[in-house]
């Protein structure tokens, strides 16, 4: 086997490790140094596995087509928050879920608005979903910790924000059919999770 | 195991990270190339700028906590970056790849509002989308007819001049103004910012409001849906008699004006009570728009545009 | 040559997720905007890496990525467990990048016959970097690069077989050639990736 004879047997096996290819790579230090070469690239590739991190709209995205295709629905109970629920910086950590929860409550909302009928239910659902997930006293004083000179801002929003659910759940329960007071309790819920997602958003000092 | 797994994840994010700065692109060092340092005229204030080419359809995006972020279309296919940095405790991070071009100012230690602050003036080709943040704030984009979203927390917002494209607005307590939007999608959520739009339509137009009050000037064109939400804040629409529009109005407490006669509809969704809620058609009911204008604590106005304006 | 470790490691991982993979699955299927995070979140990073790799531009990968999942879940219900969730979802995303490829007329596997011998553009004489040696120094970041620059129709063989671990008889019926061809494809890709880090070592040397 010579040079050449070597590097096309690399096609066939790639680490060198028939008895012909040892043959030859135990004389000749180009080939070898070759061979090891190719081995630290291939050690290396995998690493490249999974080592890229998408967008964040990139999930946006596809949640926004998941409820548009309706194949997020709501759900008949409230479940508690799942262990993995990934966020990426500080204390948005603990944020992420609490947003979630204000929006599934208002993806709950959604689809429940398009069934009149059963707009009854919806607001024994939403409720506890929601309570399930945050607690606004811990928000606020994240909030105070992280900028203290924001947390009035915070708060005053947060206290109206909580109004608007309030006076758009007792509009739906006066009158369950009346699709354009679900349609208010929506944006309520909508509105409060905004102030979550803009808590933490990544612009925020 | 969970911890363990976000552990590794964060290590290998941190990894692409110091790839995206370390580990710069054939076009990357071109920009470096051009890129202009000017020592501004204080000390520790200085002016970055920043040149890439870009094809049809680009993608902008700055992320901006402290300072101002002005766009405009530029005149070929190229955006410029220009950044006054008002201290060294903050630095411009800039990438492109592909037809994307992000900016993001990086705050260092110690950085507060006044020395993290960096002014951006932005030029873009008029079809690339552009996606602002800003805490602070102002944020303004004019001229363009690609997708533009902006989110401030206390940032005011203006955007004028826009065609044919998604005007996407969030916004906690700025106010926002939309000036001359034609064939829209327009959505707008503020928790207390007022919101005014001027010459605003397209088949979508929405305003979602706490407590800030909302103003509409324009005329509810192009048959499309316009929807006024405001729990807490007022709702004024001004617009001309010959508007063709199905309207609803209501506020649950507070009052309904309304300056221009309407055909009444009886298949409403909610009892008609004087004062508190109208409903009708007004102008040509075929190809008109639909226009729901709702809040709980607020008064709704609609006013008839002297057409002498 | 497949390094054991890694594998050993991704398997420990994968049984820490079982549980909570499958309950997600099962969540899915019921519409549970919680449980779809939760598997997008568990492989996002694979599929849009396998998406990046290939392709080599963010914005069609993230473009890909989103294809991939909604593809898969618009079939969660159908779902049962057979072969692994992440084995299917890998297979499906594989599919979206060839398709997508396909359609814009780039070659997925080097259209350049598998010419026997050494006429080819081996560059180990052109750019002179034959003394820079590679062996056991090789970083993920400098090999990124390197994989970024390969032409197209070497970039899919090679990210299939040395990143993503198919073997070559799934890559042939994957990528539609035969498993000689795929052989010598990913041979010739190694070859050039090897030159290319020689270059890019080469360069950083002359410029330090
Ligand atoms: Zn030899």
């Amino acid at each position: 086997m010579n040079c050449i004879e070597l590097e096309e047997s690399l096609v066939e096996s790639e680490d060198g490790s028939s008895r012909e290819q040892r043959a030859h790579l135990s004389a000749c230090p180009a080939c070898s140094g070759l061979v090891e070469e190719l081995r630290s690239i291939i050690a290396t590739a995998v690493e490249l596995r999974g080592s890229a991190e998408p967008s964040p709209q990139v999930w946006n995205s596809i949640e926004m087509v998941l409820r548009q295709e309706g194949l997020i629905r709501p759900q008949p109970t409230p479940r508690p928050a799942l262990s993995s629920f990934s966020a990426r910086w500080g204390w948005a950590r603990w944020l992420a879920p609490a947003a979630a929860a204000v929006l599934l409550s208002a993806g709950i909302l959604l689809y429940r608005a398009s069934v009149a009928d059963k707009l009854a239910q919806q607001v024994s659902v939403a409720a506890p979903a929601l309570d399930a997930g945050m607690d606004d006293n811990d928000f606020l004083q994240e909030i105070a910790a992280q900028s203290p000179q924001l947390r009035p801002v915070y708060e005053d929003n947060l206290r109206r924000a909580n109004e608007y659910i309030r006076d758009a759940q007792s509009a739906v329960n006066e009158d369950p059919n009346d699709a354009e007071a679900a349609r208010s309790l929506m944006d309520a819920y909508q509105q409060k999770a905004m102030l979550f997602n803009i808590a933490m958003d990544r612009s925020l000092p | 195991m969970g911890a363990l797994r976000d552990l590794r994840q964060e290590t290998m994010a941190a990894h692409d990270k110091s790839w995206g700065s370390r580990m710069v692109s054939k076009r990357t060092v071109k920009v470096i190339a051009i890129g202009v340092i000017v020592a501004g005229t204080l000390a520790a204030e200085s002016k970055k700028e920043y040149h890439f080419a870009v094809g049809s359809k680009a993608g902008v995006s700055v992320m901006n906590p402290y300072g101002s972020i002005w766009v405009r279309p530029s005149l070929n296919n190229t955006v410029v970056v220009s950044a006054i940095l008002h201290s060294d405790k903050v630095e411009v991070d800039n990438n492109q790849s592909g037809n994307r071009v992000d900016i993001q100012s990086h705050l260092l230690p110690g950085a507060d509002s006044e020395s993290g602050r960096v002014d951006y003036e932005v030029l873009v080709p008029a079809d690339a989308s552009v996606t602002l943040h800003s805490s602070s704030g102002p944020l303004h984009a004019e001229k363009l007819h690609g997708d533009v979203t902006l989110e401030g927390s206390t940032a005011t917002i203006d955007v004028r001049d826009v065609s044919n494209a998604h005007v996407h607005v969030k916004t906690l307590n700025g106010a926002v103004t939309l000036n001359n939007v034609q064939n829209g999608h327009v959505e707008v959520d503020s928790l207390s910012g007022e919101v005014t739009l001027t010459g605003v339509n397209g088949p979508l137009v929405q305003v979602v409001s706490t407590s800030g009050n909302i103003n509409y000037i324009g005329d509810f064109g192009d048959s499309g849906e316009y929807r006024l939400t405001s729990h807490s804040g007022d709702i004024e629409a001004t617009i001309p008699e010959w508007t063709s529009a199905d309207v609803s109005a209501r506020s649950v407490r507070g009052e309904v004006h309304d300056d221009i006669p309407l055909q009444p509809k009886f298949h409403t969704w909610f009892p008609i009570r004087a004062g508190v809620a109208f409903a009708g058609t007004m102008g040509r009911a075929a190809a008109s728009s639909t226009v729901v204008l709702r809040t709980f604590n607020g008064k709704i106005h609609l006013r008839k545009r002297s057409e002498k304006q | 040559m497949r390094p054991e470790k890694k594998t050993l490691t991704d398997r420990r991982q994968r049984r820490g997720d079982e549980l909570s993979e499958a309950a997600a699955i099962e969540r899915a299927k019921q519409g549970d905007a919680e449980a779809f995070q939760v598997l997008y979140d568990m492989h996002k990073r694979r599929v849009y890496s396998l998406c990046l790799r290939m392709t080599a531009n963010t914005a069609e990968a993230e473009d890909l990525a989103q294809e991939a999942f909604l593809q898969l879940y618009r079939k969660i219900a159908t779902f049962r467990g057979e072969s692994a969730f992440s084995t299917w979802l890998h297979r499906l995303s594989v599919n979206v990048v060839l398709m997508h490829l396909r359609k814009k007329g780039l070659p997925v596997v080097s259209l350049e016959e598998t010419t026997q011998g050494g006429d080819d553009d081996s560059p180990k004489k052109d750019f002179g970097t034959e003394d820079v040696a590679l062996a056991g120094s090789i970083d993920r970041l400098h090999l990124q690069k390197a994989v970024e620059s390969l032409p197209p129709g070497y970039r899919s063989i090679f990210v299939l077989h040395d990143v993503e671990g198919y073997e070559h008889n799934e890559i042939a019926k994957i990528v539609g050639c035969s498993i000689g061809n795929s052989k010598s494809q990913l041979h010739k890709a190694r070859m050039k990736l090897r030159d290319l880090l020689k270059l890019q070592r080469a360069e950083k040397a002359g410029k330090a």
